[in-house]
């Protein structure tokens, strides 16, 4: 499945910028390269731009300047080619409620290109997510955050694609499954995945990202490998950059790369 | 991919709370239609036997067919008419036939059962009109903007799937389930029409196949139409309210307001209007005759002279009687073609609303259509001449000619042999002609499916799935 060595990246992300309708700058000439079997985690506050970023690689917006691309197809050019080749989890799972989890799952499956699965896979996925065996043939509307969550991230495993994008998924987990989610993207990564993760959360961003950037007004205003981290205290360094924005223009904000 | 969308389309429709309650009290109302049309027609039949009966009693001890009062001829009910009413319960069953003359009809069920004239019946086509409309809006007014709302239309879309493929999946998927189950409540009223003593000849059971495909062409117009409307909006609240809008004004409003709105564009005079026309014709043609009788001569010999007057005064009469025959017919024609006129454009104006088209439809399939009146009277017409023949035959004498002679103690003292009267027999609108003037509604139902169907697509093509 995975085609790209190394070098060559699976997400990026040249000169993204979106101008909105109404006027409003949601990114700014963004760039980020993220190859097979790493994981960026996208930081920054409420508006800077993250999930703009995510649904400008899945087509849900036209870039205004710039490209998203996959494996080198830009998503707006090539919707379709560059979608088959990313799963997606949103912030809030949200599926079929009158469905089953197996149904979910296997309409999902279906619709990512795979006829191929039987319930027997369905489970499997779902008992390697986390979720309960006795919970897999119940209706979705009785599912908690947490449960939903689980099927969203079984559904981007069961598309087997060479890129997953996570916008928030740990919002309103508990630590426990925060945690198990975090292991979970640990392991897609060493299989090779390329994964980009927006989240609010620095604790999970540090345990399992290559690369963490910051991002703010559009912007990205800090990207480090996790290496370059290794002892310093991530909070603060996030805390620094907010407050430089705040003290002085956010266009002030230093750049790093 | 396209079978995967439509299973999940119709699992996800048929599987909801929303349908089963909305199919449930949907069912009850379609069957209990049919069954209270089946109640109605064997009621209709049996007042129909009871008034032939009854007219030909009068026959019972009568001795010579001269002393036959009247003969009556009634309108047999037919087993749709019961289901689509139409003008049916309007128009008069009963026609007194004398043998000549102008024929009217007369005891509509409406006049001998006021309350139904306020009320109206409940009938099949009225349960069509709202509930396969009310059923389509429920469950089609979210299909798009729902799943955007829940969040899965997001999650859908980030597959390589083309935006045509899912709304054509969900369009399709969505009415296939939907006219099936609405299908499977009108068969099992269909069946219960034998069950409860309605026999259905051939040709009513293609009527009223046709009349239930053209409600699901009904049902499919509201069902694309809020899917569509759907693929504007963002909210299903919004989509809601749009609908119910929609059908307050295509459903109650606009088959009223263009009655009025022909009436204003196109006047009809009024049958009093149309009096008084009449009566100021009559009185100039009298002024005519008054300065022709004061430059009456009378020949020079004067013995005659009365009889001369009188003659000069007969002929004009003619000519007067004439003269107005010729002005009522020619103005009753006016009045007709105006008439015709005004519905004409009443009828499309309301053809925006496919409430109109079904209506129209409908009745025309059923044979209850406006024209049932006119058809009626013909076939009372044709009777009435063989009736005519058959009285002067037996008497020698016109029927109705107004002076009856008796013959005492020469009449025959046989009774007279009933089975010798002619029977009416009544020939219902053909079918033919039926399907014929049913045609331009039912392609015109068939024009809102699929420019609905596209406006779905075009619609969806540029929906904001964020
Ligand atoms: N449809 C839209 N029209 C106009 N402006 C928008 C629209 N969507 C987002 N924005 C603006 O774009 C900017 C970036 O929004 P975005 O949703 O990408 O932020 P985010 O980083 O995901 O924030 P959060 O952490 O709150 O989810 C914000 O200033 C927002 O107000
Ligand atoms: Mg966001």
């Amino acid at each position: 499945m995975k085609t790209s060595h190394n070098n060559r990246p699976v997400l990026e992300a040249v000169d993204l910028t979106k101008r909105y309708e109404d006027g409003v700058l949601a990114l700014d000439h963004v760039n980020f390269a993220i190859p097979a079997g790493e994981l960026f985690a996208m930081l920054g506050g409420n508006g800077a731009g993250k999930t703009t970023t995510v649904n400008l690689f899945l087509n849900l917006l036209e870039p205004t300047e710039g490209e998203a691309r996959v494996n080198g197809v830009a998503a707006h050019l090539e919707p379709l080619k560059a979608k088959s080749q990313m799963a997606f989890v949103s912030e809030n799972v949200m599926l079929y409620p009158n469905f089953t989890a197996i149904q979910n799952l296997d309409f999902f499956a279906k619709l990512s290109g795979h006829d191929e699965y039987g319930t027997r896979y369905y489970r499997d996925v779902l008992l390697r997510v986390g979720l309960a065996e006795e919970s897999h043939n119940k209706r979705l509307k009785g599912f908690s955050k947490g449960m939903r969550q689980k099927c969203g991230i079984a559904i981007a495993i069961l598309k087997n694609a060479p890129a997953i994008l996570l916008d928030e998924p740990t919002a309103g987990l508990d630590p426990k499954a925060g945690h198990d989610f975090i292991q979970l993207l640990d392991s897609l990564r060493r299989e090779g995945k390329a994964i980009l993760m927006s989240t609010h959360d620095i604790f999970r961003a540090r345990e399992v990202a290559d690369t963490i950037a910051i991002m703010d007004c559009g912007r990205i205003i800090m990207q480090k490998r996790a290496a370059e981290l290794q002892g310093q205290d991530l909070v603060q360094i996030y805390m620094r950059y907010m407050a430089g924005r705040t003290e002085s223009s956010p266009i002030a904000a230093p750049v790093e790369s | 991919m396209f079978r995967a969308i439509l299973e999940k389309e119709i699992r996800d429709l048929l599987g909801s709370t929303k349908f089963v309650l909305t199919f449930a009290v949907s069912a009850v109302l379609i069957i209990g239609a049919f069954a209270i049309g089946a109640t109605r027609h064997n009621l209709n039949l049996r007042q129909y036997e009871a008034s032939v009966a009854e007219n030909l009693r009068q026959l019972d001890g009568l001795t010579d067919w001269n002393q036959m009062e009247q003969n009556r001829v009634f309108l047999p009910p037919q087993p749709l008419a019961a289901l689509v009413s139409g003008v049916s319960n309007d128009i008069g069953r009963t026609i007194t036939v004398t043998g000549r003359g102008e024929l009217t009809a007369t005891d509509s069920r409406y006049g001998e059962d006021p309350i139904y004239a306020v009320f109206r019946f409940l009938d099949l086509k009225f349960i069509f009109h709202i509930v396969f409309s009310l059923f389509a809006i429920l469950l089609g007014f979210d299909a798009v903007c729902g799943e955007k709302e829940r969040g899965t239309l997001r999650l859908a879309l980030a597959n390589a799937v083309p935006r045509h493929t899912f709304i054509a999946g969900k369009l399709v998927g969505s009415v296939a389930a939907l006219a099936v189950s609405l299908l499977i409540a009108v068969g099992a009223g269909c069946l219960l029409l034998p069950v409860m003593g309605v026999s259905l000849s051939g040709g009513d059971w293609i009527r009223l196949v046709l009349i239930v495909l053209t409600g699901l062409l009904y049902f499919g117009a509201f069902l694309t139409m809020s899917v569509f409307v759907s693929a504007v909006t963002h909210r299903s609240s919004s989509s809601f309210m749009a609908m119910l809008v929609i059908w307050i004004v295509g459903v109650l409003i606009v088959p009223r307001v263009s009655v009025l709105l022909a009436g204003r564009a196109i006047d009809v005079p009024s049958v009093d209007h149309m009096s008084a026309q009449k009566a100021s014709y009559r009185e100039q043609l009298w002024k005519e005759s008054r300065e022709l009788m004061a430059n009456f001569q009378p020949k020079a010999n004067t013995a005659c002279a009365a009889t001369d007057f009188g003659r000069f005064m007969d002929s004009l009469m003619d000519v007067r009687e004439a003269r107005t025959q010729i002005y009522t017919a020619r103005l009753n024609e006016e009045r007709y073609n105006r008439q015709q006129e005004q519905q004409k454009l009443a009828f499309n104006i309301a053809r925006v609303s496919p409430s109109t088209s079904l209506t129209l439809a409908t009745s025309a399939l059923a044979g209850t259509f406006l024209t049932l009146k006119e058809h009626f009277v013909d076939e009372a017409s044709g009777y009435q001449d063989a009736y005519g023949q058959f009285i002067k035959e037996k008497t020698g004498l016109n029927p109705a000619a107004g002076i009856k002679v008796i013959k005492i103690g020469e009449s025959n003292q046989e009774p007279i042999d009933p089975d010798e009267l002619p029977r009416f027999g009544y020939r219902p609108i053909p079918l033919d002609q039926s399907v014929a003037s049913a045609a331009g509604d039912v392609g015109i139902l068939a024009i809102f499916n699929l420019l609905f169907f596209a406006g779905g697509f075009l619609a969806f093509s540029r929906y904001d799935v964020r």
